[in-house]
C-alpha cells in the first residue's frame, strides 16, 4: 500500500502542472517546447557510439529474461530509473519525455510499431517487479499505441555488469566523513538503440525531449530505408578539384581583399597510375632516366616504393613520411614553409627540393652532398631534425613488425628482405617514376607545335637563352632539358642569410591584409638563433665554395614556391628581380651573376616562360599519390603501447 | 551534465546552461566552484577543489624529458597544500597541450599535438593518484587524416575533440572528431572549405577549413568552432616562423557556428588573425560567447541577434595590437561580468568588464611571470591559477622561459599569490593546461579528514 502511494505521489511530481513557477524556470527542456527549429529529418548522420549491452533482467511480471529478449528487433529507447526518485530533472523527466513519445505514438502508427520504450530499475532492493508493474500503471494515460516496458534485476550482482556496460556509475551518497547515506547520484543518460543493438545517440537533461527523439527515429528510419547509403553523398561538391596546387589556398594574403578557395581533404582522391610505363617512356623533352644497374625499376618495388614514401611509421615518433615535406600537391615540395620543418618541429635550414625529375640529378641536397637517390633516402631518415631515427638498425627493425610489409620486400628483391640496401633502393625506384615534362614549352620547342606556347612565353624564353644568360646555367639540349649544369653557384643569397646585418624591425603579415612592424627583439625573445649554413664548403671545407649551392632545374617552377635554397624569394617575379640586381655582392660572387637591365616587360615575359614548364603529366602524378595509403599507427603496429594493459583494457 | 539525486548533498552539484543552480529535492543549491571553462555537461565541484592537475610537457635534457601529468594539492586544509604530490610520466614528448574530462568525470582525456596520442587518466580511483587508464594510439587512422588532437570536450557519454591539422601536408585544414566515453571512434566531422561547405554559409570571405577550440551552448542548440593553424606552424620555432611569410599566411581567420544535434556547420564567421579559446556565457539569457584573435589581439563576440541570427565582431583591443601581445587563454566568470585574458609576450593577464559584452573595458592587470599562458578560475572567482607554456617551440628562450604554476587569490581589487612552483627547478617540464580535481566529485572526503578519529586514538596509545 505504502509503495503504491508513493508511485502515485511520483507521478504527480512528473507532471509539469504540478511544478512550482520556481521548479519550472529550473526545469529541463524536455518539460516545454524546443527552443530551436529541429534538424531536417534525415540531413545529419547518427554514427554507432558503440553496443548495447545485454544483461539478465526481471520483467514486470518477474520473468528473468535477457535484455535483448526485451529489446526484441525493434529500435529501443532506453532509461535506467528508480521508482522513487524525486529530481525534477532526473527519472520524472525521462519518464515525462517517455509519456510524451508514447502520447505521439496514438498518431503515428510508424512510432508504434518501430520504437519500443524501457525503464530500467537501478534499485533492485526497492524496485521489485511488482512496484514496477504499480509505477508502470501511472502512465497508462498515454495511450495503448506503441509498448512502454517497466523492468528490473533480481539483485545488484545482475545489475552491476549491466550498468557498468552502459557506463552509468551510480554512486552512494556519503555524509563528511564518508559514511555512506541513503541517496544516489547518477548522470541522466538515455539510449537509442537499433535493432542491430547499436547504441546510436544519447540524451542528456539538456537534449532530453520528445521532438529530438522522434526526429532522430525518423531520421534512422529514413537513413534504413535508404539502405545505408551515405548522406554524405548528398553533400554538394561547389567547384572540382585540380589537383596540382595547395589545397589551402593562399594567393594573395597580402591583400585585405583576400578570399580563400580551399579544398576539401574529404574530397582528396586519386587514381594510381602506370609509373612504371611513365618512366620506360619519359614524356616530352626528357632524357630516357638513368637506372643504376644493381636496382632496375619493376612495379614491386615502385610500389613499394610508393608506400615506404608516405609512411608516416618512418620517423622516430610516427609523425613523418617523405611526403610530409615533398607534398604531392605542392609541386612534392611544400608551398607552405620557406625552409621545412622535421619531427617535434625542430628546424630544417633548407627549402625541401622538389622530387620531380630527381631521377636525373647528379648531386642530391641542395650541397650537393650526395649522389644516388638510393644512398640519398638515409639523410633524411637519420637526421636529428627530419625523421630523427635512432640508427639503421631501428628503421629496418620497425619495418619488419609493421604487418604491411609483410613478404613485399622479399617479393620486390628476388627473397632479400629489408635491409638498408633494399629499403633506399624501393623509394628510389619510387622516386625515379616521378617524370614530369610535356610542356607547353616542349610542346613547341620540342614538339614544333608552333601553337602551343604563348608569345609572352616565347619572348621570354628568348631573354632566357640569350639576354639574361639564365641558360648558362640551367642549360637545355637539342632534344631534351633539365635546366641544369649539375654544378654548384654562389649567388650571394646564401652569403645575405650568413652576413646580412637585419633591420631592427620587420614586417609581420598577421591577418590577410594586416601588417605589423615587430621589433627585432621581440622575434629574438621566442626563437632560437638561426643555425649557419656556409652551403658547399660545408662538404669540402674549401673556403671558395663558401654559400655555394646546386642549381636546380626548372621544370615545374611554378608549383615549388618559394624559392632559392632558403626559400627566401616567395615569386616567380621575385627570382627575376632578384636576378636582374645581380644577385647580392659578395667575393665568391659568380661571375656570371650580373645586373641584367631587364625591362619590366622583359621579367613579366621571363615569368611566362618559366610558368610554360609545368610538365603536362603532373595532375596524373599527382592523382596517383592521392591513391596511395598514408601509412599510420594502426593495430599492432611498434609502438611501447601495444600490448601493454592501458592498450588492452 | 545533470544528476539525479534522492538527497541534497554537499559532495555533487550540476552546471547546465539552463540555470546556476539545480533542483535536489526540490531545493536550489548554487554552485560554488570549479573552472569556468569546461562542458556544461559535465559534474562541477562545490566548495574547496583538492587537486589541480597540470598536463605538462618534457623538456629534452630536463629530469626524464617526458611528458607528465601533474598533480598539486591545493586545498589549504591539506598538509601537502602548495606540494606536487604526484607526477605521472606517459613517454615521449608528444607536445602536451589541452585535456578535458568525459561528462561524468571519472577519467581525464589529454591530447599530444604532435604523436596525436591521446592519455586516458583514471582520476576518480585515487584523485591524488591518477592512472594512465588507455592511451589511443590510432587517432590518425581512425580519424581518417586528422592529426593534432586538441581540445577534448564532454558531450553526453562522448568526447569531441578538435583537430588542427591533418597527415597530408600538416597544414591548417582539418576536422572534429568524435570518440565514445571508451575510447571508441564514432566520427569524423571535417570543416566546412569552399569545395564542400557542408551546407554551411559563408558569411564572409573566409572558409578556410581550420579548427582550434569547441564549446557548446546546448540551450539554443549551438557549438562553436575557432580556427589556428597546422602542424607544420604550431610544432615550429616561434621566431623562425615570425620571419617565415609563407608560414604567416597558414593562420586560421574564421569560427565556424554549428548545429550542435545534427553536427552540421550552419555558419563561418570572418574573425581574422587565429581566433584560439571560446568561452560561452553561462546565465540562462545570455546568448553569447566570446573568443580572442591571437595575432591581431582582438575580444570577439559571437552573438545572437534580436532577430535570432547570430553574428560575430570585434568589440576590444586587447592591450596594443602592435606591439603584438598575444592574448593566449582566456577564463570567463560564472555571472559572466568579467573575462580573464593573458597576454603571453609580455606576461600581464588582464581582467575585463563584461557587463556590457558589446563593449568590454579593461580594468586591471598584473605580470604574472615573463611568460603566461593558462588561467584556471574557480567558480566563485576567488581562486585562480597560471601556468606558463604556450607551446614548446614558442615558448620564450633562456632565462625568458620561466615555466611555472602558480596560484592566486583574488580579493575583489587585486590578485595576491598564494604560492608558486617552479616547473624547471622541480625538473618537470613546460606547466601547460590545468584541470581541478577532487574527492567530493566521487563521494569520497580527503583521507586527511577521514583519518582524524583513527590518528587521534593512535596518538593517545603511543
Amino acid at each position: 500500500m505504502y509503495r503504491l502511494f508513493l508511485a502515485s505521489l511520483l507521478f504527480a511530481v512528473t507532471s509539469v502542472s504540478a511544478l512550482s513557477a520556481a521548479q519550472l524556470s529550473d526545469s529541463a527542456p524536455g518539460y516545454g517546447k524546443l527552443g530551436y527549429p529541429l534538424p531536417e529529418i534525415g540531413s545529419y548522420a547518427l554514427p554507432s557510439l558503440g553496443r548495447a549491452a545485454d544483461g539478465e533482467i526481471l520483467d514486470s511480471s518477474g520473468v528473468r529474461r535477457s535484455l535483448h529478449e526485451i529489446f526484441s528487433d525493434r529500435y529501443v529507447l532506453l532509461a535506467f530509473i528508480y521508482s522513487t526518485c524525486s529530481d525534477v530533472n532526473g527519472c520524472p523527466l525521462s519518464s515525462h519525455v517517455f509519456y510524451k513519445v508514447k502520447s505521439a505514438m496514438k498518431r503515428d502508427a510508424e512510432l508504434a510499431d518501430r520504437l519500443k520504450m524501457v525503464s530500467l530499475s537501478f534499485d533492485p532492493e526497492n524496485d521489485t517487479p511488482e512496484v514496477m508493474r504499480l509505477y508502470s500503471n501511472n502512465f497508462r494515460y498515454a495511450g495503448k499505441a506503441g509498448e512502454w516496458q517497466f523492468i528490473t534485476t533480481a539483485s545488484q550482482q545482475q545489475l552491476r555488469p549491466i550498468l557498468q556496460s552502459y557506463n552509468q556509475v551510480v554512486q552512494q551518497e556519503v555524509d563528511d566523513k564518508g559514511n555512506p547515506v541513503v541517496g544516489y547520484s547518477h548522470v541522466l543518460r538515455v539510449f537509442l538503440i537499433d535493432p542491430e543493438k547499436r547504441i546510436r545517440n544519447i540524451y542528456s537533461v539538456d537534449f532530453l525531449h520528445h521532438e529530438l527523439i522522434i526526429n532522430d527515429l525518423k531520421t534512422l528510419l529514413k537513413q534504413q530505408a535508404a539502405q545505408g547509403r551515405m548522406i554524405q553523398a548528398a553533400a554538394r561538391i561547389d567547384e572540382p578539384g585540380q589537383l596540382s596546387k595547395p589545397g589551402d589556398y593562399k594567393q594573395g594574403y597580402e591583400a585585405e581583399s583576400y578570399t580563400t578557395r580551399s579544398l576539401d581533404l574529404e574530397s582528396r582522391r586519386g587514381e594510381a597510375a602506370d609509373l612504371l610505363g611513365i618512366a620506360n617512356n619519359p614524356p616530352l623533352g626528357l632524357p630516357p632516366i638513368p637506372v643504376p644497374a644493381d636496382n632496375p625499376l619493376t612495379r614491386e618495388k615502385i610500389e613499394l616504393g610508393r608506400r615506404l614514401f608516405f609512411d608516416r611509421r618512418l620517423s622516430l615518433n610516427d609523425t613523418f613520411s617523405c611526403a610530409m615535406c615533398h607534398v604531392p600537391e605542392q609541386g612534392f615540395t611544400s608551398n607552405e614553409l620557406a625552409m621545412a620543418v622535421g619531427i617535434e618541429g625542430r628546424s630544417v635550414r633548407r627549402n625541401s627540393p622538389s622530387v620531380y625529375n630527381s631521377a636525373y640529378a647528379a648531386l642530391l641536397f641542395h650541397d650537393g652532398r650526395e649522389e644516388s637517390l638510393e644512398q640519398q633516402v638515409w639523410g633524411p631518415l637519420l637526421a636529428r631534425n627530419e625523421m630523427a631515427n635512432p640508427s639503421v638498425g631501428y628503421v629496418l627493425q620497425k619495418i619488419r613488425g609493421i604487418a604491411d610489409y609483410d613478404g613485399s620486400f622479399e617479393a620486390a628483391f628476388d627473397g632479400r628482405g629489408v635491409s638498408m640496401e633494399t629499403l633506399g633502393m624501393a623509394i628510389a625506384s619510387y622516386q625515379r617514376t616521378l617524370v614530369s615534362a610535356d610542356s607547353a614549352f616542349d610542346r613547341w620547342y620540342y614538339g614544333g607545335d608552333k601553337q602551343a606556347l604563348s608569345a609572352a612565353a616565347q619572348r621570354g624564353f628568348d631573354l632566357f637563352a640569350g639576354k639574361a644568360g639564365c641558360a648558362s646555367c640551367h642549360r637545355l639540349g637539342d632534344d631534351h632539358a633539365l635546366f641544369t649544369d649539375n654544378d654548384l653557384h654562389n649567388t650571394g643569397i646564401g652569403y645575405r642569410e650568413s652576413m646580412g646585418i637585419v633591420p631592427e624591425k620587420q614586417p609581420i603579415l598577421v591577418a590577410p591584409g594586416v601588417v605589423l612592424e615587430v621589433d627585432r627583439a621581440v622575434i629574438e625573445q621566442v626563437g632560437e638563433p638561426p643555425p649557419t649554413d656556409v652551403g658547399r664548403y660545408e662538404v669540402t671545407q674549401n673556403p671558395n665554395d663558401r654559400w655555394k649551392y646546386k642549381t636546380p632545374g626548372l621544370r615545374n617552377v611554378a608549383l615549388t614556391a618559394p624559392y632559392m635554397h632558403n626559400g627566401s624569394l616567395g615569386t616567380l617575379r621575385e627570382v627575376v628581380d632578384f636576378y636582374d640586381r645581380g644577385g647580392v655582392s659578395n667575393e665568391l660572387l659568380d661571375p656570371l651573376i650580373r645586373p641584367l637591365g631587364l625591362s619590366d616587360a622583359e621579367k613579366a615575359d621571363l615569368v611566362a616562360f618559366l610558368q610554360s614548364l609545368t610538365g603536362g603529366n603532373v595532375d596524373t602524378l599527382v592523382a596517383d599519390a592521392f591513391a596511395a595509403p598514408v601509412g599510420d599507427v594502426g593495430e599492432g603496429d611498434p609502438s611501447w603501447v601495444h600490448g601493454t594493459e592501458v592498450e588492452v583494457r | 551534465m545533470w544528476l539525479i539525486n534522492r538527497k541534497p548533498t554537499k559532495s555533487l552539484a550540476l552546471a547546465s546552461a539552463l540555470a546556476l543552480g539545480t533542483t535536489l529535492f526540490g531545493a536550489l543549491l548554487p554552485l560554488q566552484a570549479d573552472e569556468t571553462c569546461q562542458s556544461p555537461y559535465m559534474a562541477k565541484i562545490v566548495g574547496q577543489e583538492d587537486f589541480v592537475y597540470v598536463w605538462t610537457l618534457g623538456i629534452e635534457g630536463l629530469g626524464d624529458g617526458q611528458d607528465k601529468l601533474v598533480t598539486i594539492d591545493v586545498n589549504p586544509k591539506s598538509s601537502n597544500y602548495g606540494k606536487v604530490v604526484d607526477s605521472l610520466s606517459v613517454g615521449g614528448r608528444n607536445e602536451a597541450h589541452h585535456s578535458g574530462f568525459t561528462d561524468d568525470r571519472h577519467y581525464l582525456w589529454a591530447g599530444g599535438l604532435d604523436t596525436n596520442k591521446l592519455f586516458i587518466f583514471d582520476v576518480h580511483s585515487d584523485p591524488a593518484k591518477p592512472k594512465l587508464h588507455k592511451v589511443i594510439t590510432d587517432f590518425v587512422e581512425k580519424s581518417g587524416g586528422v592529426v593534432g588532437p586538441h581540445t577534448t570536450y564532454a558531450l553526453p557519454g562522448r568526447i569531441m575533440i578538435t583537430g588542427l591539422s591533418n597527415n597530408k601536408d600538416h597544414g591548417g585544414r582539418t576536422a572534429l572528431v568524435e570518440y565514445t566515453n571508451e575510447g571508441e571512434y564514432v566520427a569524423t566531422h571535417w570543416m566546412p572549405t569552399d569545395q564542400n561547405l557542408r551546407g554551411a554559409e559563408k558569411s564572409g570571405k573566409y572558409a578556410d577549413g581550420y579548427n582550434y577550440d569547441v564549446r557548446v551552448l546546448p540551450r539554443r542548440n549551438i557549438m562553436l568552432t575557432s580556427s589556428f593553424t597546422g602542424w607544420s606552424n604550431y610544432m615550429m620555432d616561434f621566431g623562425k616562423m615570425l620571419q617565415d611569410k609563407e608560414a604567416m599566411k597558414r593562420f586560421g581567420n574564421t569560427v565556424v557556428l554549428w548545429n550542435l544535434h545534427s553536427k552540421k556547420p550552419k555558419k563561418v564567421f570572418d574573425v581574422p588573425g587565429a581566433p584560439l579559446e571560446i568561452r560561452c556565457a553561462w546565465q540562462p539569457n545570455h546568448n553569447w560567447c566570446v573568443t580572442t584573435t591571437a595575432l591581431t589581439s582582438k575580444i570577439w563576440l559571437i552573438y545572437e541577434d534580436q532577430q535570432g541570427e547570430w553574428q560575430a565582431k570585434a568589440v576590444a583591443d586587447v592591450g596594443d595590437p602592435s606591439k603584438v601581445p598575444l592574448p593566449v587563454d582566456i577564463s570567463i566568470s560564472s555571472d559572466d561580468s568579467r573575462l580573464w585574458v593573458n597576454t603571453f609576450m609580455d606576461g600581464k593577464t588582464r581582467l575585463f568588464d563584461m557587463s556590457d559584452p558589446h563593449a568590454p573595458k579593461q580594468v586591471y592587470e598584473k605580470v604574472i611571470g615573463r611568460q603566461v599562458n593558462m588561467a584556471s578560475s574557480s567558480w566563485d572567482s576567488t581562486r585562480i591559477y597560471y601556468t606558463s607554456s604556450l607551446l614548446a617551440n614558442w615558448d620564450k628562450k633562456g632565462e625568458d622561459n620561466e615555466q611555472y604554476f602558480k596560484s592566486y587569490v583574488w580579493d575583489g581589487g587585486k590578485l595576491v599569490e598564494k604560492f608558486a612552483i617552479d616547473f624547471n627547478k622541480e625538473k618537470l617540464g613546460r606547466a601547460h593546461q590545468m584541470r581541478f580535481g577532487a574527492y567530493s566529485l566521487y563521494g569520497a572526503v580527503r583521507p586527511e579528514d577521514r583519518d582524524v578519529s583513527v590518528a587521534s586514538l593512535q596518538s593517545i596509545s603511543k
